[in-house]
């Protein structure tokens, strides 16, 4: 069954006349990586945040359709209630600590306790998060003095801590150095394979073509396309639409390697065994 | 980083640090309101002699000084001023040329001074001794709303972040050419570069942390939970009783007259 629906979901925002998000269905299994991608001012962030209720709840404006997480109606429940059961981080980082909380331990507790969690519930589950993400030898520590990428790992611990079934993450990267971009790549696709549902948008697409199950391209509010990485980044129509598509996958195009199937390669490694052995045929 | 601290709280592990925040609480208003209530010298100095007490048990008495001598100032006016035109004044006390001090207006500038100060050593057994998230955290276990809560705490961690973040923009701004020193014009005209970005991005991150709040089930109206458990030592309540008895008996006393 899947874990997320969305069907038809249309949104606006006040005193907007364009629709941000414009007649999309999709669903996700559990354990999936999804990866969105898209032009700035796509909808990435408005599509991230209709799956937690934020949209239409935090920002009114209108909306239709249905989309349905962890068998919760987004739309008909408030986003203290969906936020138990999705969860998600932004962009910024340093955003997303509380402000109100002196160490990253307690940072983690801050949802906890806003939840009503039970004492040594919340000790079980902060311990547990914060192993995970590699964070507990930095647990003293102020949270505005970690850097970017601990900073990032520590907002995923947070939301994690609520014991979410979909994990959201809105561009975590865009603001964290290459090192910082591994750390939250790696922890999130390490999240995936215990078997956490993972929807990221993100621009560094050859990083999303190397983990992603499947990736949604969203254009001016619609979703052109959502499908295996080689299959989406192997449509010819994405240039032109501003999408942007792996390094490695434009190379393919334009030297003409394909793979059996006749896609493209969308990585290195890909790349690597067609070319080998197209310059084995053709030696010189 | 070298970060503005808005908060005085002076770390450490003595029995005062100890006390949960709600006795020390409690020890400052009461000591406030018996500065009120009890008339007489000899009240206002052991009143004093207790607070300073405190606050040397707690290891801050020499970090107070400054604050003491800074109110000595103040307190120096009264007794002068008192001295030279209390309407009360009678009995000439000292003659310097042509100024004369008189015996009851320094008395009374003498009693004034008495009282800023044991309003003043009150007041720093709290703002010394007591972490301000401690004392939020057990105001909002007995009912304070959680919102409320939450601005007071974080204005603490999110104000030096803000000043940071205008050092920053000053910085860049001055990279790009601009004056921001000099006379006072120069300044002033430095102030609006340096207010626009900072506004406006306070502003993003505002509306950012709001979401990020809520998305933690911030606005849940649950009934919240508390990850550190509130300790009270025992004579914690031997300390809030010795300091209500007193502000009983002071009140009762009062009342009949006795004082």
């Amino acid at each position: 069954m899947a874990v997320i629906e969305v069907e038809n979901l249309r949104y606006r925002y006040p005193q907007q006349t364009e629709p941000a998000l414009d007649g999309i269905s999709f669903t996700v299994e559990p354990g999936e990586f999804i990866g969105i991608i898209g032009p700035n001012r796509a909808g990435k962030s408005t599509l991230c945040q209709a799956l937690v209720g934020l949209v239409p709840h935090f920002y009114q404006g209108s909306i239709g359709g249905r989309v349905v997480v962890a068998g919760l109606d987004v739309h008909r429940h408030p986003v203290s209630e969906v936020c138990r059961r999705v969860g998600l981080v932004f962009q910024s980082p340093f955003t997303q600590m509380s402000g109100a909380k002196f160490t990253v331990y307690d940072e983690v507790a801050f949802g906890l306790e806003h939840q009503g969690v039970p004492r040594d519930e919340m000790i079980r589950r902060i311990d547990h998060v914060l192993h995970l993400l590699g964070l507990w030898e930095v647990r003293d520590r102020n949270p505005f003095a970690l850097s970017g990428g601990q900073m990032q790992r520590l907002a995923v611990a947070s939301v994690l801590a609520l014991q979410p079934q979909v994990l959201v993450l809105d561009e975590p990267t865009s603001q964290l150095d290459p090192a910082g971009t591994s750390e939250v790549f790696t922890a999130v696709t390490d999240l995936c394979r215990q078997g956490m549902t993972v929807v990221m948008a993100e621009h560094k697409v050859e990083r999303l073509a190397e983990r992603a199950d499947r990736i949604l391209v969203l254009h001016r509010g619609k979703c052109i396309a959502y499908g295996p990485p080689r299959e989406v980044f192997s449509r010819e129509d994405l240039p032109g639409l501003g999408v942007a598509i792996p390094p490695v996958t434009e190379a393919c195009r334009r030297l003409g390697w394909r793979l059996p199937d006749g896609t493209y390669p969308v990585t290195v490694e890909e790349a690597v065994k067609i070319g080998g052995a197209a310059r084995g045929g053709n030696p010189g | 980083m070298n970060r503005l601290r808005l908060s005085l709280y002076v770390p450490g592990n003595t029995w005062v640090h100890r006390l949960d925040p709600v006795t020390k609480l409690i020890m400052a208003v009461v000591a406030v309101t018996l500065v009120f209530l009890l008339p007489g010298f000899g009240a206002a100095v052991a009143l004093l002699a207790v607070s300073l007490g405190v606050l040397a048990a707690g290891g801050v008495l020499r970090r107070s000084v400054p604050v003491f001598a800074g109110v000595l100032v103040i307190a120096l006016t009264f007794v002068v001023v008192q001295g030279l035109v209390y309407p009360g004044n009678q009995h000439p006390a000292l003659t310097l040329g042509p100024i004369t001090f008189y015996r009851e207006g320094l008395l009374l500038g003498l009693r004034l001074t008495l009282r800023l100060f044991n309003i003043l050593a009150a007041t720093l057994v709290l703002i010394l001794l007591t972490s301000p998230a401690d004392l939020v955290e057990s105001l909002v276990r007995r009912g304070v709303s959680p919102r409320f809560g939450y601005v007071l705490v974080s204005v603490l961690q999110i104000i030096p972040n803000m000043a940071a973040a205008a050092g920053t923009i000053m910085d860049a701004q001055r990279s790009r050419g601009m004056e921001t020193e000099g006379s006072l014009w120069t300044r002033l005209r430095a102030f609006i570069p340096l207010m626009g970005p900072l506004v406006t991005s306070s502003l993003i991150a505002t509306e950012e942390r709001a979401l990020a709040l809520e998305v933690r089930g911030f606005s849940g109206n649950r009934k919240p939970t508390f990850l550190h458990e509130e300790v009270i030592p025992p004579y914690a309540w031997v300390i809030r009783a010795l300091y209500l008895t007193a502000l009983i008996l002071a009140i009762a006393g009062r009342w009949m007259g006795w004082l």
